[in-house]
């Protein structure tokens, strides 16, 4: 009797094969989605990173110039050259007793130069990279999946052009 | 029951085990071998570079902006190892086009064995400039264009390669360059500014140099930190003058036959130096010709380090201590009946002709330069404690803290030395036995001319650093005499050069200022026969906006001061007022009233 109630509430060789096979599946459909991911996210960091190289190339590149082009702007308004322009044009230097002086008010010819802002309390700048090409898999996952993303309470601010 | 193949199971399981544990053996044993490191070694060789960055050295501007010294593109020239392919024609283009360079030097390098590392890369020349690497480019370009059309793998410069870097450069040459110094670029590692403002600013202009790892594999490549510039300065020099300055002392050694000289122009109310020249000049784009422009012990910049007995231009500060002290009055007067003063009985003090000028009172005195006078009024009026203590406050015996490298002082000898005799409190009232350095006559006669506020010389006016600008606030080093004294002095000093009808005299603008002539001390005495010429003056007298120190050294037109210092002084001013944007006095007293 025992065996009988045993044998009638066994699961069929076929279908526990089935139940294998699926999970099988299932376990080989998991990594392949995983592996698709990492690929996917491997193969962006990868092109971030060479991105990042040529970006790096130009910057030295335009730094470069702007020295180049910097230094030959000095050379074309050195005295010497500015002098030679001048004369080239027919200026001759002011003798001090044909001077014209004329009262401008507000001018002031001593007046400080200014080439940058004054000191100001120093802002720590955020990184420059951004937090999504220096976050690992592991931590992306566990950020987008595993958590509950924060409410966004932010007022949404008018946009102006 | 017991399986029969239970044995050859159990063997084939042993082998297995065997063999895995044998494999892993072999992989620990691998990575302990020193073979192992030296590979690990190369590995980390390939996975990237470590480089150090230097940021781009600050530029220094003149107070109005314009540059005069910054960075341009210099390339570095190697060989590439792994990527030669034809040594003789690398070989050749680099010893044609990069002079420097010999032709079995480069073959030599361009041939070396590509598989050891560490000669990988050889530098052949730093700093190229940009038109010899357009050239390089054009030549491979070409070699590369014939490869196409013979099929050929040869001629190539492949292997042959070329980097940019900053190099310094100074667009005005000469202009200026004894306050800017160099900056020696070629050895990278240990580049660093010497003389003047670079180095006084080195640390600052030079930023923090960082070292970084390239990465080859892109998936470690990360941005690179951002590396700040070194910080720029602004000068208190002024292009302008600066170049005027430079021009009148060239014209003025030409025309005296001097050996050198220097010409400050100072702004006595804040202490920044407008302009300052100094002879040998010397183009620090070339710096590594420094030893040719100045051998031996030539100074840099002899405005702030050489001393010199400047003679009676120091007279101004002895007269500025008895009348600010009390010791004398502006009426006080000396009977100078012999043309002679005896200090101790011992010694004679002679007026400069040897002659006797009768009954002077303290401008008379200035105004004919006596010495007797003013040895007396040291002597006699004043005392030594009082007059050591004044040149003290003005600032002799002491470098003056002007930002430039270099500085040099002489000690002032006092009462309390053992060497110090009482004629040195006689020759030191007309500025003979004591040392001063142009800057710190400037200096001190700032104290003159600003109402006794003595002023801490200075050229720089900014600093620029990570965006923002700090001006230096000018600062008050001491009050040695009060502004009375001040005036009272200023005043004396126009009217004495008003009544001499000086050279130094400006048509249109009342200045105050003061000859000297010093003689030169050798080591058998005061024998020789040549002297340093010098002038200081200021104006315009009313409201003084400049100072300027002329020093012409061992001119041989004339010995004297007067004669050969006063004119070059007048050139000057005639020109600063117009580059200062001075009025004359007329036109400036009728605005002020308006």
């Amino acid at each position: 009797m025992k065996n009988r109630i045993l044998q009638a509430y066994k699961q069929a060789p076929w279908r526990i094969q089935i139940q294998w096979i699926g999970l099988f599946l299932l376990g080989l459909v998991l990594i392949a989605s995983i592996t698709g991911v990492y690929l996917s996210v491997s193969a962006q960091a990868a092109a971030s990173g060479r991105k990042i190289q040529s970006l790096e190339r130009q910057i030295t590149n335009i730094n470069n110039e702007i020295a180049e082009l910097t230094s030959d702007l000095a050379a074309a308004r050195s005295v010497d050259r500015m002098k030679s322009r001048a004369q080239a044009l027919g200026y001759v230097p002011l003798d001090p007793h044909q001077a014209v002086y004329l009262e401008i008010p507000g001018y002031n010819p001593q007046a400080d130069l200014v080439l940058a802002p004054p000191r100001v309390n120093i802002i720590v700048e955020s990184p420059s990279v951004l937090s999504s090409y220096r976050t690992s898999l592991w931590d992306w996952l566990v950020q987008n999946i595993w958590q509950t993303p924060a409410l966004n309470l932010q007022p949404v601010e008018e946009m102006t052009p | 029951m017991k399986n029969p193949f239970y044995f050859r199971y159990l063997i084939i399981a042993l082998i297995c085990s065997l063999l895995g544990a044998g494999i892993i053996i072999q992989m620990v044993r691998i990575n302990y071998t020193p073979f192992a490191q030296d590979l690990i070694a190369k590995s980390e060789d390939y996975q990237g570079v470590r480089k150090t960055i230097y940021p781009p050295r600050g530029t220094i501007y003149d107070r109005k902006g314009n540059i005069l010294a910054t960075n341009q593109i210099g390339y570095e020239v190697g060989i590439d190892l792994k990527n030669v392919v034809d040594p003789e024609t690398i070989a050749f283009a680099a010893s044609t086009l990069l002079e420097e360079l010999d032709y079995l030097d480069v073959f030599a390098m361009a041939s070396t064995e590509k598989r050891a590392d560490e000669n990988r890369y050889y530098v052949l020349s730093s700093f190229v400039s940009k038109e010899k690497v357009e050239e390089l480019e054009l030549l491979k370009e070409n070699y590369a264009n014939r490869r196409l059309e013979t099929k050929s793998i040869k001629p190539s410069l492949s292997g042959l390669v070329w980097t940019p870097m900053q190099q310094r450069v100074y667009p005005e040459g000469t202009l200026g360059a004894n306050v800017l110094g160099f900056y020696n670029y070629f050895s990278r590692e240990n580049a660093q500014g010497v003389f003047g403002v670079e180095e006084a600013y080195n640390r600052l202009l030079t930023g923090k140099p960082q070292t970084v790892f390239l990465p080859n594999d892109p998936y470690l490549v990360e941005a690179l930190p951002d590396i700040e510039p070194g910080a720029s300065l602004v000068l208190t020099i002024d292009r302008d003058i600066q170049s005027m300055l430079e021009e009148t002392l060239d014209q003025a050694l030409a025309w005296s036959g001097g050996e050198g000289g220097t010409i400050i122009v100072a702004d006595p109310k804040s202490g920044e130096i407008l302009g300052m020249a100094s002879t040998p000049f010397f183009n620090p784009n070339q710096y590594w010709k420094y030893q040719e422009t100045f051998p031996g012990i030539t100074p840099y910049n002899r405005a702030v380090g050489t001393a010199y007995e400047p003679g009676s231009v120091f007279k101004v500060i002895t007269m500025a201590a008895a009348l600010d002290s009390g010791a004398a009055e502006l009426d006080t007067t000396y009977n100078d009946t012999s043309g002679v003063y005896w200090v101790a009985n011992s010694w004679p003090i002679y007026n400069w002709n040897y002659g006797a000028w009768g009954v002077q009172d303290m401008t008379g005195c200035m105004q004919h330069s006596l010495n007797v006078c003013l040895a007396y009024v040291a002597i006699d009026l004043l005392g030594e404690d009082l007059f050591y203590e004044y040149l003290q406050a003005f600032g002799f015996g002491r470098s003056t803290g002007i930002d430039l490298a270099s500085e040099a002082n002489f000690p002032l000898r006092l009462p309390e030395n053992n060497q110090w005799m009482s004629l040195d409190l006689a020759t030191n009232s007309f500025g003979q036995g004591i040392a001063v350095t142009p800057i710190q006559m400037v200096t001190a006669i700032s104290a003159i001319a600003n109402d006794g506020k003595m002023m801490t010389p200075h050229v720089v006016r900014s600093v620029v650093d990570k965006g923002q600008q700090y001006n230096v606030t000018p600062q008050v080093i001491n009050t040695p005499i009060s502004a009375q004294t001040a005036r009272d002095i200023t005043e004396m000093l126009a009217y004495s050069l008003e009544e001499e009808a000086s050279v130094a005299l400006v048509e249109g603008y009342r200045v105050s200022g003061k000859t000297g002539t010093g003689d030169i001390p050798t080591e058998l005495g005061y024998t020789s026969s040549l002297t340093n010429a010098s002038f200081v003056g200021w104006g315009p007298t009313d409201d003084p906006q400049f100072v300027v120190y002329v020093w012409i050294e061992k001119p041989t037109i004339s010995p004297w001061g007067s004669e050969v210092a006063a004119p070059v002084f007048r050139d000057v001013v005639e020109q600063l007022v117009v580059l200062m944007r001075i009025p004359p006095d007329d036109i400036r007293m009728q605005m002020a009233i308006e």
